[in-house]
């Protein structure tokens, strides 16, 4: 098939009226559940999930799609406007965003915000576009072992960034392992942990488990402490973003929307560091660097590049090898399952229209994003006057909706429920969710791959070591495991001399 | 208490899953076939590969535990009773487990509802109730005539 035939029978997939409401509805909901203080965009598209089950899969994927790309802009609302990022990716933002709204400039802070993210989200979908096709077809030499080196290297990866230390990460990736055993065994059809349960015998679900880990330890957290988070929203100002202000920067959002789009093609890093990232490399470059911190506008254009522009990169590793590269695609993974497709390089072989059609749809995103990002930075103070007595519950019911509607079964609330508490205990010690629920999903594959090496080789593991891709995503596991355990000895190190000095001068 | 670091503790707990899972669970409740020739491929390999690593894991965050500042002291919520909230949000939960299959999806909620958004105190209790109401049926609509799922409806009063 032809690059002109691909792209014609995607237009056919989404050239229609369902299709492309369906992403402008997800931009709007991804704006809206990103700029609630107490939601973020993970949750967002984890509870719009369930809505798309009934549609066509085309159609509940983009809905998603539009979901996270409207969150990620909807979280720098909350940040810029009442100090509060809606989601974690928006932390950087605040650093300049807020200063300028307290100036009274909040408008052209919002303003630069959205600009940059299109900006960002426009370079970022065309790396998609351009590294997807190209990525899927080398993963098409790959066979079992590469795959468990590659989903080895993932998983290590995404343990070790995710939270504050490599081996609570690694903790909290072998509980989602372990979880993932449940149910029959994938060669002999044997009982795992099902205790007799039918229930459990197909696993737990998938659902049922993202939505206890994501949404239900928020909804405990507002239990915890009704009052947290309570701020006041800044007024928008007079002035607005210019054409020399967005010249001005660009430098800065084509800089951090590289940053975004080269760490978010790497599995587990996400778009909060990519977003510090290209905030600080903004300020090292700039010629205001003493402005940024008080106000600069460079640093929110920078902040917002930066982490739009992970967005459309965290679908090169999905689509093209099949591997989540943050929660959120973790989530959509999801939704690919329940529609009964595969992410990964045949599905660039098998459902080419699909992968178009997506590529068509994200672009389009872009359009949609800039126009309800405009609405909703003039219609944030009805979004935050949401009272929390009444998001709360409503996020409850539909998490109870959302996850009886997967297959029907009360089972799965229960799991769920469970699953909540869990990732709330997870929470309050800060043990990462990201890498259980990616380990969750990945466990089947790793053990799949591991599996299947070994019956092709005679149950020999040197067959794990068979060939140059094996031996470089065995070298990259342990190039990070050395990085992650040298950067947190040095930080540890660090931390008692500060101490030791304070104590001196005490 | 106050000497013990959260580290140490989340290693102690893994290493007592792993042993849990060792010597209890994995020979209790992971059933092989007796044909199996290599260990490596019978259905008990993997879950004891990932006993063993988490056990690994265990005392790696149990050593480091030893060396870190942390402490196991919770934060503090700004307002008081939380964790009472918290066992009044459990029993919510048991409760509306229970009444799903009873009361039906809809009328269960709508209590789940009303009970939570009063435990969080709210501060409009008059849009929670209206909202207690609406959103469940607005969501029994979508699910049941939109999506095509088969919304538990209870035994005592059926919606159309």
């Amino acid at each position: 098939m032809s690059l002109m035939d691909s792209i014609l029978a995607g237009l056919s997939l989404v050239g229609n009226l369902e299709s492309f409401l369906a992403l402008f509805a997800g931009v709007v909901i991804g704006t809206i559940g990103g700029a609630i203080p107490g939601m973020s965009a993970t949750m967002a598209v984890a509870l719009t999930l369930p809505f798309t089950f009934a549609m066509q899969p085309i159609t509940g994927i983009l809905m998603l799609l539009g979901v996270y790309k409207g969150g990620i802009f909807g979280g720098s609302i909350p940040a810029i406007l009442i100090k509060t990022p809606g989601t974690p990716a928006s932390s950087a933002t605040v650093l300049d965003g807020y200063p300028m709204a307290e100036k009274g400039e909040a408008g052209r802070a919002l303003g630069m915000a959205l600009w940059a993210s299109c900006t960002a989200d426009v370079i970022s979908n065309l790396s998609l576009i351009l590294f997807a096709g190209f990525l899927a077809s080398f993963a098409l030499n790959f066979g079992p072992p590469e795959f468990f080196t590659l989903i080895l290297f993932s998983l290590t990866i995404i343990a070790g960034v995710s939270g504050r230390s490599l081996l609570r990460g690694a903790f909290s990736a072998m509980l989602g392992l372990l979880l993932a055993t449940v149910g029959l065994d994938l060669i002999y059809g044997t009982n795992r942990f099902t205790f007799g349960n039918p229930n459990m015998m197909g696993g737990l679900n998938f659902i049922a488990v993202l939505i206890g880990l994501f949404a239900i330890p928020e909804i405990l957290s507002m239990v915890w402490d009704p009052k947290g988070n309570d701020g006041t929203a800044r007024k928008l100002g007079r002035n607005w973003v210019t054409w020399a202000d967005y010249k001005a920067s660009f430098r800065s959002i084509v800089r951090g929307s590289f940053i975004g789009v080269f760490l978010g093609s790497i599995p587990g890093i996400g778009a909060a560091p990519s977003a510090f990232l290209s905030y600080s490399e903004a300020r090292r470059k700039s010629k205001n660097r003493d402005n940024f911190g008080k106000g600069e506008i460079e640093g929110v254009a920078a902040a917002e590049a930066g982490n739009n522009g992970v967005a459309g990169a965290t679908l090169i590793p999905l689509l093209a090898l099949g591997v989540p590269g943050d929660v959120i695609t973790a989530i959509i993974i999801g939704a690919f399952m329940v529609h009964g497709l595969q992410p990964g390089p045949m599905m660039f072989i098998m459902n080419v229209d699909i992968i178009y059609g997506l590529f068509i749809g994200l672009i389009v995103s872009s359009v949609f994003l800039f126009f309800v990002g405009s609405a909703a930075i003039r219609g944030f103070r009805y979004v935050a006057d949401i009272p929390r007595g009444v998001l709360v519950p409503g996020v409850l019911i539909l998490c109870v909706y959302g996850v009886f509607a997967v297959n029907n079964n009360i089972f799965d609330v229960g799991v769920m429920f469970v699953m909540g508490w869990v990732g709330y205990l997870m929470m309050r010690n800060e043990i990462p969710a990201a890498p259980f629920l990616i380990a969750f999903i990945l466990g089947p594959l790793l053990e799949d791959n591991f599996r299947q090496s070994m019956l092709m080789s005679g149950s020999n593991p040197l067959i794990l070591f068979r060939g140059p891709i094996t031996w470089f995503f065995w070298g990259l596991t342990a190039i990070t495991v050395v990085a992650i355990v040298r950067a947190g000895y040095r930080a540890t190190r660090q931390l008692r001399k500060r101490e030791a000095r304070a104590a001196d001068a005490r | 208490m106050q000497n013990i670091h959260r580290q140490t503790i989340i290693g102690g707990v893994a290493i007592l899953l792993a042993l849990f899972l060792v010597f209890v669970a994995i020979p209790n409740w992971v059933y092989a076939p007796s044909n199996v020739r290599k260990l490596v491929l019978s259905p008990l390999f993997w879950p004891y590969a990932l006993a063993l690593l988490t056990l690994l894991v265990g005392l790696g965050l149990v050593f480091t535990g030893m060396r870190s500042d942390e402490r196991l002291e919770p934060d503090p919520a700004e307002m008081p009773g939380g964790f009472f909230r918290l066992a009044i949000m459990a029993v919510i939960m048991v409760i509306y487990m229970a009444g799903l299959p009873r009361l039906g999806m809809v009328w269960t909620s709508m209590l789940a509802f009303a009970a939570t958004a009063f435990l969080v105190r709210t501060r409009h209790p008059k849009t929670a109730l209206i909202c207690a109401i609406v959103i469940p049926l607005l969501l029994y609509a979508f699910f049941a005539h939109v999506a095509g799922v088969a919304i538990p409806q209870g035994l005592l009063v059926r919606l159309p």
